[in-house]
C-alpha cells in the first residue's frame, strides 16, 4: 500500500509490501542510520521518532505511520544538542547503537530538561549497546542536557 | 496481507463480524510483530485499530477507571488521573519493556495477547478490573481470570473485540513488585500485585505460570490479620505451595516457587506498612 | 565541532555493503544435532530462486582454519543448525521463503552434547580422521587424539607435580564450569561477495582475520591467494564473533554458481548457531606450605569447541597457557583440551579461553586462603610474580606490575579495611605469539594515507594509528586518513585479535613512519614477534608480553532470592602507555560490562543439542544500569610499550564477584552466578558438605 508521511521534516511516499516493517521501508528509503538487531524491539538499534515518540522500528508496519511525522538521526541539524554531546563525550564504539541512543535521549530530555545519571540510565534501559560504552553515554546525556539549557 | 484501517469502531466491529478469524486485531502491533518477524505467523489480513480514536480514551466515571483498548501504555502510566488514582497500575504499566513499546503497546493488546510475563494482568487482576467484550449480540463484561485462559489464550470470540477495561475505585492498599533474576531490564522472573481494601484482599502472582495465579480462598482466610507476621508468612507460603510455576531461562519452577514466597510475603509486608 | 559520523549514522557496516545485481541470501539449517542427509526436496522453492545443493559443491575441499573439518554445505550436520543448503533470490524476503519451503530428510546418528561425554572412548565420533589445516592459523603444534573426538591436547610439565604436591601441606580442589555464550555483536554477520569476469573472487564482509580469510577462501575456490580480494568495512561489533571463515564460502559458492553478486546476512537467532564461547569444564588442585607458599598445581581442562574445531585447538592452548596465573609456583602441571561436541562451533571469543581458566583459578585461590586461614590479598601478594620469575613455561618475566594492579584494585573497593562482601581477583593474559604485523603510510594531498589490515569493529584502532602516526610525524591527526582493510592494497598482517594491533602496529608504524620521513613518500614497517610453546612441555615462550589487571568486587545478596546487589567492581588495567585515552577506557568499560554478563547471567541453553534462548528477550546482555557500579583505572609506566586494552579487563569481573560471594561464604563454582545458583549455595553453606565430585555434578 502507498504510504503518505512527513520523513525527517519532508513529505515522503513510500510503497509499503506485504507486512513490510518500518525498519525495511526507511532502510530502502535510503535511512541506513535505522538499524535492526534483534527485531523483538528489545534492543533500541532501529528506534526512530514517530510524531514526538521513540518507537522500534523493526515492530512498527510501514502503513502505520501514513499520514504521521517520522524522524531519524539523519534529520537533525548539526548544532543539535545531544548530536553535539555524543560527539564531545567520545559517547561510541562501534557506533551501531548510536542513533537510535541519540533519539532516545533527545526524549528523554524534552520530558525531562534536568535528567540525573540514575534517571537517565533507566531511561536508556531499553538501549542496548554490547561495546559497553554506558558509562560515556551516560556522561553525554548530562553533557546534552547543558547544551540544551544553554540554548533555550 | 490485507491490511483493513476502519475510522470508527462500528466499521471495526462490523468487518470483525464479516472476517472472524480470517483477520488478526493489530492494535499497537507490538506482539505481532514480534511473530511477525520471527516467522512464526503469517496472517492473510489485519484488522489495524490505529485509526479507532474512540478506543483511546482514558477517563474517570462515577469513581471507575476506564481505559479505552487502544490506550498506550505510556499514556495509562502518565495519566494524572491514573497516577493519582491508581498509582499501583501506573506503575505495573510504566514497568513493562522500554518506553518504545510503551508508547505502541496498548490496554487491549496486552490483555487480549495473554503474555504470561507481562505486568498489567496481574495488577488489574488485583484490581478487580473487567473487561468489556463487544460483539453482534452486544457486550458482555469479563473479569481478568475469566479473560485469560492460557498461554496466549483469551475468551474473547472470534466476532468479538476488546473495547474497554474498567477498574473499580481503587483500593486503600495496593502494590506491585516485580522481581527479575538476570539483567535489570529482564521480563520478570515472579511478579506480584496485591490490593486490600473494602473489597477484602487480592494477591495475584504473575509471570511464574500460564496465566495470573490467585487464590482468593487463601485471601479471605488471611485478610483479617495482615498485621501479624506470622500470618504474612503463613500466606505467603500458602500461595507458594499452591501456584504450578513453569521453568524458563529466568529461573527453574522450585526456584520460582521460593520466589513466590518471598515476594508474596513482602508485598503483604508493604500492604500492612 | 563536527559531528561524529557515528552519532549521524554515517558509518557504513558490512549490513549496508550492496553490488550491483546482487542476489539475496538466506541459509537452510539442519533441524538435528547429529545426522546423515538422505535427500533435499526443492519442488516447493518458488522459479527465480536458485538453491545451492551438497552436491554443487562437491569440488570443494574442506576448510577450518586449524582443522580442516567443514564442508561448505554439510551432507552430514553435526549440530542443529548446521547449514546444509542455501538459496539466492531477488529479495531478502523471497530468499528467507525459499530456504523455509526446501525440506530436507535427515537420519539422525547418535549425539554427544556435553565435552567429558564426547572425550570419552565410546562416544559418537564426529570426525573420522583430522587433518591439521595449512592455514596461517595453525601456527602451533595441533594434537589431535586419533580416533578420539579430541581435536587437540596441550601439556605443561614444569618442576615435579607428584613431589610439589607431597611437600604442600595444604591442597584444595576444586572443578568450575563456564556456559556457551553469545557475543552478540550488535551488526550480525554480513556478507556480498561476487566473482569479476577474470575470475577473481571479491568479498565485502566483516572480519577480524581478512588474511586468514583470504588464504581459506583461495584454498577452497582453487585460486592463488592474489586473486582473492577481501574488503573489510568497520564491523557493528564483534568480540571474536567475525573471525575466519563463517558464511563467506556459502555465500561464494552461491556466487559461484548463480553468476550474480550474493548478499547474505544472518538473522539474529542464526547468530546463535554460528559461533558462541566455548563451555569450559577446568579442574584445579594447588597446594601450599603452611605459610602460604604455592607449591604446586594440577589444571585440568576441558574446552568444548562444538561441531567444528574453528580456533577451539588456539582456545584450548590458552586456556592451558592461563592456567598457572601470575604465580610463583614450582611444580605445574596441565593438560588441556579441545573436544568436539554436537553443538554450534565455538570460537574466538573477548578472553579467548583466558576468562574460563581465570575463573577456575582465582577462585581456587580464594579456597586455599580460606583453607590456610590467611586473607586472600596476602595470599596473592605473597605469590605472585615478579620481573625475573620464570613462569610455567619456563620463560622468564618482565615489566610486571602485579601488585601495584592488586593494591589498586584492593584499595577502590577498602579491601583492607573490611573483607566481607569483597573479592579479589588477578589477570595475566597473553598476547599473539608468534605473529607479525606490516603496515605502509603514503603521502596524500597534504596528509598522509595508511595501509594496514587492521581491522574497525569499535575499538578505535583507526584513531590510534593516526594519533600515533600524526605524533610520529608532526601533523594533525586529521591528516591521516586510514581507509577499510583491502587485501588488495595494504600489507599482511596476521589479525586484529588477542588485543595486539596497537601493540604490534605502533610497532610497525614507528618503522614505517621513519621510513617515510626518510623517502619523503613512502615508508613500510613490519614488526615480528617470535615465539610458542611446545605442545608437549608447555616450554617455550607463551607471550612477548603480557596483559595484565586485577579487579575487586564489593556486592551485597539477598539471601532469600539469592540475587547479587553490586556495590562496585572496580579494574586496575596496566596499559604501559595510553595513545587514545577515551578509545582505552571504552575498551575496559566494554571488557568490564561483558564479563559482568558473564558473570551474572549469560548463558546460551540447550536442550538435546538446540539452542533454547536464541533471541535478546530470551539471552540477556548488560544495560546501562547494570554496569552502573563499574570502574576502573588504567596504570601507565614513563617509558613502557603500549600494550592492548581489548580484552584485559573482562576475566577480572566473574572471578572478583564470586570470590565475593565466597567471603560471605556463598562458594559458586559454575557461571553464570545467577541468584537461582546463588541461592543453591546460600543453602549448601547452612548444611556443608564436600564439593560434589565431577560425575556427580555432570548429571
Amino acid at each position: 500500500m502507498r504510504v503518505a508521511f512527513v520523513l525527517d521534516g519532508a513529505p515522503a511516499e513510500l510503497e509499503a509490501g506485504e507486512g513490510e516493517m518500518l525498519v525495511d521501508a526507511l532502510r530502502a528509503a535510503g535511512r541506513l542510520s535505522v538499524r535492526e538487531t534483534c527485531g523483538i524491539g528489545v534492543c533500541g538499534a532501529c528506534a526512530v521518532i514517530v510524531d514526538d515518540e521513540p518507537v522500534s522500528a523493526c515492530l512498527m508496519l510501514a502503513a502505520q505511520v501514513d499520514g504521521r511525522s517520522v524522524t531519524t538521526v539523519e534529520g537533525l541539524p548539526d548544532d543539535d544538542p545531544v548530536l553535539q554531546a555524543f560527539t564531545q563525550a567520545h559517547a561510541a564504539q562501534c557506533g551501531w547503537c548510536t542513533p537510535g541512543m541519540v533519539l532516545t535521549v533527545k526524549a528523554m530530555l524534552a520530558d525531562d530538561p534536568q535528567i540525573d545519571r540514575e534517571r537517565a540510565a533507566e531511561g536508556l534501559g531499553g538501549n542496548l549497546c554490547r561495546c559497553g560504552s554506558y558509562s560515556r553515554i551516560l556522561d553525554a546525556v548530562q553533557l546534552a542536557a547543558e547544551l540544551t539549557l544553554k540554548e533555550d | 496481507m490485507r491490511w483493513h484501517a476502519p475510522a470508527d469502531l462500528e466499521e471495526a466491529l462490523l468487518l470483525r463480524g464479516v472476517h472472524g478469524e480470517d483477520v488478526t486485531v493489530h492494535a499497537g502491533g507490538t506482539f505481532l510483530g514480534i511473530l511477525m518477524n520471527q516467522g512464526l505467523i503469517a496472517p492473510p489480513a489485519l484488522l489495524s485499530l490505529g485509526r479507532v480514536a474512540e478506543l483511546r480514551g482514558i477517563e474517570v466515571a462515577r469513581g471507575e477507571l476506564r481505559l479505552g483498548a487502544m490506550a498506550t501504555h505510556l499514556a495509562v502510566e502518565r495519566h494524572p488521573e491514573v497516577r493519582e488514582g491508581w498509582p499501583m497500575l501506573a506503575r505495573a504499566f510504566g514497568l513493562v519493556a522500554s518506553r518504545r513499546v510503551r508508547a505502541v503497546a496498548t490496554v487491549g493488546g496486552v490483555l487480549a495477547d495473554a503474555d504470561y510475563a507481562s505486568d498489567p494482568p496481574a495488577a488489574l487482576s488485583a484490581l478487580g478490573a473487567r473487561a468489556i467484550l463487544r460483539g453482534p449480540g452486544g457486550e458482555r463484561s469479563v473479569s481478568i481470570e475469566e479473560l485469560i485462559l492460557g498461554y496466549y489464550t483469551t475468551c474473547i470470540r472470534p466476532d468479538e473485540l476488546l473495547v474497554e477495561v474498567r477498574v473499580p475505585p481503587a483500593p486503600e492498599r495496593a502494590v506491585y513488585r516485580k522481581f527479575v533474576s538476570r539483567s535489570s531490564e529482564d521480563r520478570p522472573c515472579v511478579t506480584v500485585a496485591a490490593a486490600h481494601g473494602a473489597a477484602g484482599l487480592a494477591v495475584v502472582v504473575g509471570a511464574l505460570a500460564e496465566r495470573p495465579q490467585r487464590f482468593d480462598d487463601l485471601c479471605a482466610a488471611a485478610a483479617g490479620d495482615l498485621a501479624a507476621a506470622g500470618a504474612r508468612e503463613q500466606l505467603a507460603q500458602d500461595y507458594a505451595a499452591r501456584v504450578e510455576p513453569i521453568g524458563d531461562a529466568r529461573g527453574s519452577a522450585a526456584y520460582r516457587r521460593r520466589v513466590c514466597a518471598v515476594e508474596v510475603r513482602r508485598a503483604l509486608e508493604a500492604l500492612a506498612a | 565541532m563536527r559531528v561524529d559520523p557515528r552519532a549521524r549514522g554515517a558509518v557504513r557496516y558490512s549490513v549496508d555493503a550492496d553490488m550491483p545485481g546482487q542476489l539475496h541470501a538466506a541459509l537452510v539449517r539442519s533441524t538435528v544435532a547429529h545426522g546423515v542427509v538422505r535427500g533435499i526436496d526443492v519442488s516447493g522453492v518458488a522459479p527465480g530462486v536458485t538453491v545451492l545443493l551438497p552436491e554443487d559443491v562437491a569440488d570443494l575441499p574442506l576448510y577450518g582454519c586449524q582443522i580442516a573439518d567443514q564442508a561448505v554445505l554439510a551432507e552430514r550436520p553435526r549440530h542443529a543448525g548446521d547449514v546444509v543448503a542455501a538459496v539466492a533470490a531477488p529479495t531478502p524476503a523471497a530468499a528467507r521463503a525459499a530456504a523455509r519451503a526446501v525440506v530436507v530428510e535427515v537420519d539422525e546418528l547418535p549425539a554427544v552434547f556435553d565435552a567429558l561425554d564426547a572425550a570419552r572412548e565410546e562416544a559418537p565420533l564426529l570426525h573420522e580422521g583430522l587433518s591439521v589445516s595449512d592455514n596461517d592459523a595453525a601456527y602451533f603444534g595441533i594434537r589431535p587424539v586419533a580416533g578420539t573426538n579430541i581435536c587437540h591436547r596441550f601439556r605443561i610439565r614444569h618442576g615435579d607435580v607428584e613431589a610439589g604436591f607431597a611437600a604442600a601441606d595444604v591442597v584444595v580442589e576444586g572443578t568450575f564450569r563456564t556456559p556457551a555464550a553469545a557475543h552478540v555483536p550488535m551488526e550480525p554477520h554480513a556478507t556480498v561477495a561476487r566473482f569479476t569476469e577474470d575470475g577473481r573472487l571479491e568479498v565485502v564482509t566483516g572480519t577480524q582475520t581478512p588474511f586468514n580469510m583470504r588464504m581459506e577462501l583461495a584454498a577452497m575456490f582453487g585460486l592463488d591467494e592474489e586473486d582473492v580480494r577481501i574488503v573489510v568495512p568497520p564491523m557493528g561489533g564483534s568480540f571474536g564473533a567475525k573471525t575466519f571463515t563463517r558464511q563467506e564460502g556459502i555465500v561464494a559458492a552461491l556466487a559461484r554458481k548463480t553468476g550474480r553478486p550474493v548478499k547474505l546476512v544472518l538473522g539474529r537467532s542464526e547468530e546463535f548457531l554460528t559461533l558462541n564461547r566455548h563451555p569450559s569444564i577446568v579442574h584445579v588442585r594447588l597446594g601450599a606450605t603452611r605459610t602460604g607458599d604455592l607449591v604446586a598445581k594440577a589444571v585440568t581442562c576441558w574446552a568444548d569447541t562444538g561441531a567444528y574445531a574453528d580456533c577451539g585447538p588456539g582456545v584450548a592452548q590458552k586456556m592451558g597457557f592461563a592456567a598457572p596465573g601470575p604465580y610463583r609456583i614450582p611444580n605445574c602441571w596441565v593438560d588441556a583440551h579441545a573436544v568436539y561436541t554436537n553443538t554450534p562451533p565455538n570460537g574466538a571469543f573477548r578472553g579467548y579461553g583466558a576468562m574460563q581458566s581465570i575463573w577456575a583459578s582465582e577462585r581456587t585461590m580464594d579456597l586455599l586462603a580460606a583453607r590456610l586461614g590467611t586473607g586472600p590479598l596476602e595470599l596473592r601478594r605473597r605469590n605472585l610474580l615478579r620481573d625475573g620469575d620464570a613462569y610455567a613455561t619456563g620463560e622468564a618475566m618482565h615489566g610486571t606490575c602485579f601488585e601495584e594492579l592488586l593494591d589498586r584494585a584492593a584499595a577502590a573497593v577498602g579491601y583492607e579495611h573490611d573483607p566481607a562482601g569483597k573479592g579479589l581477583c588477578l589477570v595475566m593474559k597473553g598476547m599473539q605469539t608468534p605473529s607479525r604485523a606490516s603496515i605502509a603510510i603514503e603521502r596524500e594531498g597534504d596528509g598522509y594515507v595508511i595501509r594496514c589490515a587492521t581491522t574497525e569493529m569499535g575499538q578505535g584502532a583507526r584513531r590510534s594509528l593516526a594519533l600515533l602516526a600524526a605524533e610520529r610525524l608532526g601533523c594533525r591527526p586529521e591528516q591521516i586518513r586510514v581507509p577499510d582493510p583491502d587485501t588488495d592494497r595494504v600489507p599482511y598482517d596476521t589479525r586484529t585479535t588477542s588485543s595486539r594491533s596497537t601493540f604490534m602496529m605502533a610497532g610497525a608504524l614507528a618503522e614505517a613512519c621513519e621510513a617515510l620521513l626518510e623517502d619523503g613518500r613512502r615508508g613500510h614497517g613490519t614488526i615480528v614477534n617470535d615465539g610458542g610453546l611446545d605442545p608437549d612441555t608447555g616450554q617455550g615462550v607463551a607471550s612477548t608480553h603480557w596483559h595484565q589487571a586485577a579487579g575487586a568486587a564489593h556486592l551485597e545478596v539477598d539471601e532469600e532470592t539469592g540475587r547479587v546487589r553490586l556495590h562496585r567492581v572496580h579494574c586496575a588495567v596496566y596499559a604501559g602507555r595510553v595513545v587514545n585515552a577515551p578509545g582505552a577506557a571504552l575498551q575496559n568499560e566494554g571488557s568490564m560490562t561483558m564479563g559482568l554478563g558473564t558473570a551474572l547471567f549469560e548463558s546460551v541453553d540447550f536442550n538435546e543439542g538446540q539452542v533454547t534462548n536464541a533471541n535478546l528477550s530470551d539471552y540477556n546482555v548488560p544495560t546501562a544500569r547494570d554496569a552502573a557500579a563499574l570502574t576502573h583505572e588504567l596504570v601507565e609506566r614513563e617509558g613502557a610499550p603500549i600494550h592492548g586494552l581489548g580484552e584485559t579487563a573482562l576475566p577480572p569481573v566473574p572471578a572478583a564477584i564470586g570470590n565475593a560471594l565466597a567471603s560471605l561464604g556463598i562458594e559458586l563454582y559454575d557461571l553464570p552466578m545467577t541468584p537461582e545458583r546463588v541461592l543453591e549455595a546460600i543453602d549448601r553453606r547452612a548444611a556443608p558438605s564436600p564439593e560434589p565430585d565431577l560425575e556427580a555434578r555432570r548429571r
